[in-house]
């Protein structure tokens, strides 16, 4: 499926010239007291919405910049905000 | 004892004219009939150098100021600077004697890494456009300015250094493993515009005259 990722150094460029990075999960957790479970759960889990999530991508084949968008899962088009789709 | 030897990874299928031994390259100066442009230029024994840090405002390679906007690029004294992103800077030497490289570590010579070749001659981005979609005549950009994107499906930084149709030219580097093919792909799109291998002395000629 077409994808138009757009970098902030490059502007609008082929999906394919990038690497997802998976979903915006917030903050590393502190390592103090940090469970082997709830590490588990920040690394492996994901929220996997059907609509606007924010998302990591790496451009691989330009300026190799990491930066995140939000994305509509169900139309496979970026969108400026969380909110836009709804 | 063997002596040291460079072979750049662009290989032409002209033949050469002039040579010259340089830095233990051999660098082609002029290959027989170069025909009457757009030309193809090796220039992988030119030295390039990434700076890399996380102050780039501060640092002030051979003298000059870095560009202080990704895709900008800066021209002084033959060398070219290109701002990549936020942290990153490449360097072309591209004009007059090879200076004495950086030593402080943050500078990493990447010469031997990569190919280094000229696109000069006015339909240049005519050919370039059967081979990227990258747009090389886009309004918003005054040359000289860079690119990073698939070249022929190949991760390149091109330099576009003239657009006027008399003078036209760019710049562009990959890593060295592609230069066959690269190569391969470039000389194919460009024959029906009679892009022809030509040697150094033709770069030097053009870029004096910018």
């Amino acid at each position: 499926m077409a994808l138009t990722i757009t970098c902030p150094i490059c502007g609008p460029r082929n999906g394919y010239e990038f690497r997802y990075g998976g979903e915006e999960k917030g903050p590393r957790p502190e390592e103090n007291n940090l469970t082997p479970e709830a590490w588990c759960d920040y690394v492996h889990l994901n929220e996997c919405v059907a609509g606007v999530q924010q998302e990591w991508w790496f451009h691989r084949d330009g300026c190799g910049a990491w930066f995140t968008i939000f994305r509509d899962t169900t139309t496979n088009l970026q969108t400026e905000q969380p909110e836009a789709s709804q | 004892m063997n002596a040291l030897q460079r072979i750049s990874p662009v290989g032409l299928s002209g033949t050469p004219l002039k040579t010259e031994a340089r830095d233990h390259w051999q660098v082609v100066l002029e290959y027989q009939d170069e025909g009457q442009g757009p030309y193809l230029v090796d220039l992988s024994h030119r030295n390039r150098l990434d700076l890399q840090s996380s102050d780039l405002a501060s640092k002030k390679p051979f003298g000059m100021t870095v560009p202080d906007i990704p895709g900008r690029s800066l021209m002084d004294k033959g060398i070219l600077a290109n701002r990549m992103n936020r942290t990153q800077v490449s360097l072309y030497h591209l004009d007059g004697e090879r200076p004495d490289l950086p030593a402080e570590p943050e500078y990493t010579d990447v010469t031997e890494a990569t190919l280094f070749i000229a696109l000069i001659g006015a339909p240049v981005f005519s050919i370039c456009e059967k081979l990227t979609a990258l747009d090389f005549m886009a309004p918003d950009r005054q040359p000289p300015f860079l690119y990073q994107g698939p070249f022929a499906h190949v991760p390149c930084q091109m330099v576009t250094l003239n657009r006027d149709a008399a003078q036209a030219g760019l710049v562009l580097t990959c890593s060295r493993g592609y230069g066959r093919d690269m190569i391969h792909a470039i000389m194919g799109a460009g024959e029906e515009f009679g892009l022809r291998p030509a040697g150094e002395s033709r770069f030097t000629q053009w870029f004096q005259s910018l």
